[in-house]
Formats: C-alpha cells, sequence, structure tokens
C-alpha cells in the first residue's frame, strides 16, 4: 500500500502536566472521509488543531504526501492544501458571501492597482458563485452580506469555501452542530462531493448517526489515545458508542 | 444642489454613493445649513464654509484614523493627545531649523514628517500594547492618551512652541474656494482612505477582523500585524492633525488636540459606524465631522452659546445609535 496522504505518527501534546493527546496515530488517504469521534475531552480538538497548524505538538512527525512537516502557523498548512473549517469559527458576518470565499487569497486587479491591493471584487463574486455551484451548495446570491442568510446557509458556504480551496486535505470539525435535519444532509452530501474531488476528508462530530452515514473507516479517540481505527463496517451504532465510553473494546 | 431631491435617479446613485444611513446625514446638513441661514443670513457665505472646513480638516483627519480602529473592533483613546505632542515635537524641530537659516519650505515639510513620525510611534505603542500584552485597546490607548498628553507638556514647558517658518500660517488662508492647501490635502487623504478602505485588502482585512476576529484569524490573515497598521495609521493621521494645527495657529501646543479624541468617536459614531466593529464607512465620518463642525460654527452665528453644541451631539450621537439599533433589531427579526 502507497503512503498515506495525511499522517501523523506518535504525536503527543502537554498542556502543562495535561497530557491532552498521548502517542496519537492517524492517517487520511485521498479520497477517503475518516469519522474522528470521541467523548468530551477525549483528545479530538487537540488532534484537529495539530492537523490543522494551529497547535505545535509536544512530540511526533506530520507528513503530508510523505514529506516530513512542521508547521508554524494555519497559514502554512493552508498554503500546503490542507483545509480546517473550526467548530463555531464561522465566518465574517459583516462581510458578502464571496468576500468570506475569498478571504485571506483575495483576487486583485490587474496593473499597479492590484499591486497596492485593490480587489477584482466582480472575479470574486462570480467566482465564488461558481465554486459553491461546483461543491453542489446553491446560495442565492454572492454578493449578499452572510448575516441576510440562515444559519443553514451560513454553515453551507463555510464548508462550500473549505472544500473548494482545500487541494488535499479538509478537517471538518462539528459541521452539521445547530443544522437541520435537511441541511445536515446537505452537508454529508458536500463532504461525499469532496471525497469525490479526491480530497481526504476528516469529520469529526457527535453525531454518530451521520459519522456512520458517510464515514469509510471510523478513528476512535478515548483519553487522548487512539482506541480504535477500522472500517464503518465493523461498527454498528451501538458498537460505536461502547467503544467511545469504554464499555467494550475492538 | 436642488436637483438631487428632483431627480430620482441621481438621487439613487447618491444614496448608492453615500449608503442610506450616510444619506441621510447628507440631508441632515443641508437642513442645519438651511437653519443656521434662515437665522442669520451671514453663515451662507464664503467666509463661514471655509472657516467650517479649516475647524472641519483636523476632525477629520483623526476621525478617519478613528473609523479604522472602530471597524476593526477597537478604539484609539490617545489621538487627541498625540495632535499635542506630534505638534510640539514638529514645532521644535522647525524652531531648530529657522534659527539655522534653512529654508522655511524646508523646514514644514520636515516637520510635516516629524510628526507623522511622532504619530506613528504613539500608535505602534498601541499596537504594541494589544497584540503583544493583550491589553483591550480602550485601556491601552487611554495609557498612550495619558503618556503623551504628560511628555507633550513636561517637553513644551506647558506653553505654545513658536519661532517656526511664518509661511506657515500663510499656508492656512483659503485659495481654492473655501479651501486651504492643508484643506486640499485633507481631501485628498480622505479619498485615499475611502479607497483603500473600501476596495482594496487593507479595508476588506479591517472589516473582516471587526466583524469576526477568529474567522479572519483561521483564514490566514495575520491578525495582529494588521492591529499594528491600523493604530499605526490612525497614530500617523493624528500627527498629521498636530502639523495641520501648527499651521492654523503658527505654534504648537501642547493642549491643541485636548478632547480630538471625543470628537472624532461621535464623528465616527455619527457616521454610522458600530462601535462592535465591522460596520462604518469612510463617507459617514465626513459628514458627522461635517455636522460637528457645522454645529459649532453655526451656534455661534446665529448668537447660541457654544456650549449647546454638546447637547447638539449628544442628540445626534443618540440618533445614529438608535438608527443603527432599529437596522440591527429589524435584521434580526427577519429571520
Amino acid at each position: 500500500m502507497s503512503a498515506p496522504l495525511y499522517e501523523v505518527r506518535n504525536v503527543s501534546k502537554k498542556y502543562g502536566s495535561v497530557v491532552a493527546l498521548d502517542g496519537a496515530d492517524f492517517q487520511i488517504n485521498a479520497g477517503e472521509i475518516v469519522g474522528l469521534v470521541g467523548d468530551n475531552g477525549a483528545g479530538k480538538s487537540t488532534l484537529v488543531k495539530i492537523l490543522s497548524g494551529a497547535h505545535k505538538p509536544t512530540s511526533g512527525e506530520i507528513f503530508l504526501d510523505g514529506v516530513s512537516q512542521g508547521w508554524d502557523s494555519p497559514r502554512d498548512a493552508i498554503e500546503a492544501g490542507v483545509e480546517t473549517l473550526y467548530q463555531d469559527s464561522g465566518l465574517a458576518p459583516h462581510l458578502t458571501v464571496s468576500a468570506n470565499v475569498f478571504l485571506g487569497r483575495e483576487k486583485y486587479v490587474a496593473g499597479p492597482f492590484g499591486k497596492l491591493g485593490f480587489l477584482d471584487n466582480k472575479a470574486m463574486h462570480k467566482e465564488a458563485h461558481k465554486d459553491l455551484e461546483r461543491v453542489g451548495i446553491a446560495v442565492p446570491e454572492s454578493n449578499r452580506s452572510v448575516s441576510q442568510l440562515s444559519g443553514g446557509q451560513r454553515q453551507a458556504v463555510a464548508i462550500g469555501r473549505a472544500v473548494s480551496w482545500a487541494s488535499k486535505v479538509i478537517i471538518l470539525d462539528e459541521p452539521t452542530n445547530h443544522l437541520g435535519a435537511r441541511q445536515a444532509g446537505e452537508v454529508l452530501q458536500v463532504m461525499k462531493a469532496a471525497r469525490a474531488k479526491g480530497l481526504g476528508v476528516v469529520f469529526i462530530s457527535h453525531t454518530l448517526p451521520h459519522v456512520l452515514d458517510v464515514s469509510d473507516r471510523i478513528v476512535v479517540l478515548r483519553l487522548g489515545k487512539i482506541v480504535a481505527n477500522a472500517p464503518t463496517s465493523e461498527f454498528d451504532a451501538e458498537k460505536l458508542l461502547g467503544t467511545i465510553t469504554g464499555l467494550n473494546t475492538l | 444642489m436642488n436637483q438631487v431631491g428632483t431627480d430620482a435617479k441621481s438621487l439613487k446613485q447618491v444614496r448608492m454613493l453615500f449608503g442610506n444611513q450616510q444619506f441621510l446625514l447628507l440631508l441632515v446638513w443641508f437642513a442645519m445649513v438651511a437653519f443656521f441661514t434662515a437665522f442669520n443670513s451671514i453663515f451662507f457665505s464664503m467666509a463661514v464654509f471655509g472657516n467650517i472646513l479649516l475647524d472641519w480638516a483636523p476632525v477629520v483627519l483623526i476621525a478617519l484614523g478613528q473609523t479604522f480602529v472602530i471597524i476593526s473592533g477597537g478604539i484609539d483613546l490617545s489621538v487627541g493627545s498625540t495632535v499635542g505632542l506630534s505638534g510640539v515635537v514638529a514645532a521644535f524641530q522647525m524652531q531648530h531649523m529657522m534659527t539655522n537659516g534653512d529654508n522655511q519650505w524646508l523646514a514644514i515639510a520636515v516637520g510635516t514628517l516629524v510628526a507623522a513620525l511622532v504619530g506613528i510611534a504613539v500608535g505602534l505603542v498601541n499596537g504594541f500594547l494589544i497584540t503583544k500584552t493583550k491589553v483591550v485597546p480602550f485601556i491601552a490607548t487611554l495609557v498612550t492618551m495619558g503618556a503623551a498628553a504628560g511628555l507633550a507638556i513636561v517637553y513644551s514647558g506647558g506653553a505654545p512652541v513658536g519661532g517656526g517658518p511664518d509661511k506657515a500660517i500663510e499656508l492656512s488662508v483659503p485659495w481654492f474656494g473655501p479651501f486651504s492647501t492643508p484643506g486640499l490635502i485633507v481631501v485628498g487623504i480622505v479619498i485615499i482612505c475611502g479607497l483603500f478602505l473600501h476596495l482594496a485588502r487593507f479595508g476588506r482585512y479591517t472589516y473582516a477582523i471587526g466583524s469576526n476576529e477568529f474567522a479572519a484569524r483561521t483564514a490566514g490573515i495575520n491578525v495582529n500585524r494588521h492591529y499594528l497598521k491600523v493604530y499605526a495609521l490612525s497614530g500617523l493621521l493624528a500627527g498629521l492633525a498636530g502639523m495641520f494645527f501648527y499651521c492654523r495657529l503658527g505654534s504648537g501646543a501642547p493642549t491643541s488636540g485636548y478632547g480630538g479624541e471625543l470628537d472624532a468617536i461621535a464623528a465616527v459614531v455619527i457616521g454610522g459606524a458600530a462601535l462592535t466593529g465591522g460596520i462604518g464607512r469612510i463617507s459617514g465620518t465626513v459628514l458627522g465631522a461635517l455636522i460637528l463642525t457645522t454645529t459649532t460654527s453655526g451656534l455661534i452665528i446665529i448668537g447660541v452659546a457654544p456650549d449647546w453644541k454638546q447637547v447638539v451631539v449628544a442628540i445626534l450621537i443618540a440618533a445614529a445609535v438608535l438608527l443603527q439599533g432599529n437596522k440591527n433589531g429589524s435584521r434580526g427579526g427577519s429571520k
């Protein structure tokens, strides 16, 4: 088998004397959705922050495409093709949909004005609309301000933004939180579209039916350690819950 | 100007240019001009407008910086003191150059540069306190407000510093309609700030950070560096306001900017910006400052004690804030 697309080996993270993550191994392959589950305090958020470049592990190694990486900031990871949608990070409500989609990688007008940072809003509107449509998100108008969208639409834009920018891996932290059943279904469809595009998708969620529905493989964290890593077909709802809480082991 | 009211299409264009609240401000300003003129026709003259613009220019300079700061979700209380400090330091520099027999214009140019640098320095201290020591903007700029005011007094001995180039005062004479040369430069700065706030990356990041700092950070924006730039810009504009006062007074007075931060904040808030960040426009700030200074001149000319200005400003601020509350309320309620 070839090397995984994105991989951490034996990573640990200590906050003072608290061990949040203890020697975890985690891999994700291209065109795969991996569900990452665990109880509160199991170390999911810590692992996400290490994968996204927000935190440096206390020890352990990170590999992207088999190349060792030491992210100094989320910017590094983003530029290497690893996008993260943080829980509740959301969007900038006062900006338009397209300004949010292009936030941090704006398009500039041609010529000297572009060098001064003058924005090509027209091109961004057009492209944002296309990008969102391609990942299966119908957004009313990309020049509307995000504060005028419903909660589900906002989340859809946030995910669409991450999917359209990610070139390798996309990490979604509780993307279906606070969403109605229909909207959550749309989010799951977007994740499948991202997988079809060849991305590695890391899906963190407390909603186990969603995880069982879309994941190819499930990784369970408990008390900072990885306690299970197996294809989704080996789990059912009861067994998964038992593994998370520690009632049974795989 | 009357066409604006009659031609529906150009009305719409003006509305687009200013935004709805700013369009309302324009109407308020027209109403004020009409009101003061009705009481005393002397008000409607080039001399009075020239004077209003001389008052307006330094207010709008520091209010421009304040607009960026407030949109980013912060506040800058230090700008009034920075005006005094930069004016004093620039005055000593120009005094020194005059005793050396240097060219007057050169002295003015160097003085302007020195005032700008002093302002930037205060702004960078603000930015450093906010990003590195994590002091909230209100406290950080309160600290530099006191420090800059104190330094200005100590450095100048409490008295205005004169002995600089005489040409500086001549600069403040209006020659282009009601505009003087420094006034025209301020108009140019207004336009540049408007372009960078509304059309360029600098403004886009300012709005994004004020709207949702975490989202801006996770989008890969270097938020701390942007805060530094925003506060440095605010300081720079305050420094230039210090030089503007120098040209007007012919000396660098340590107290020339006292209360300037409150006028600036008032102008920005009347202009429609929200202290919670993410909202505001340059056109609003320009009109807010214009309304403030028109009120002062108008009350004097119609023979009302200028102390009433504060009451009028208070009413305007309350109206602006209420208007904003309504807007947010209807937005929240629509969903």
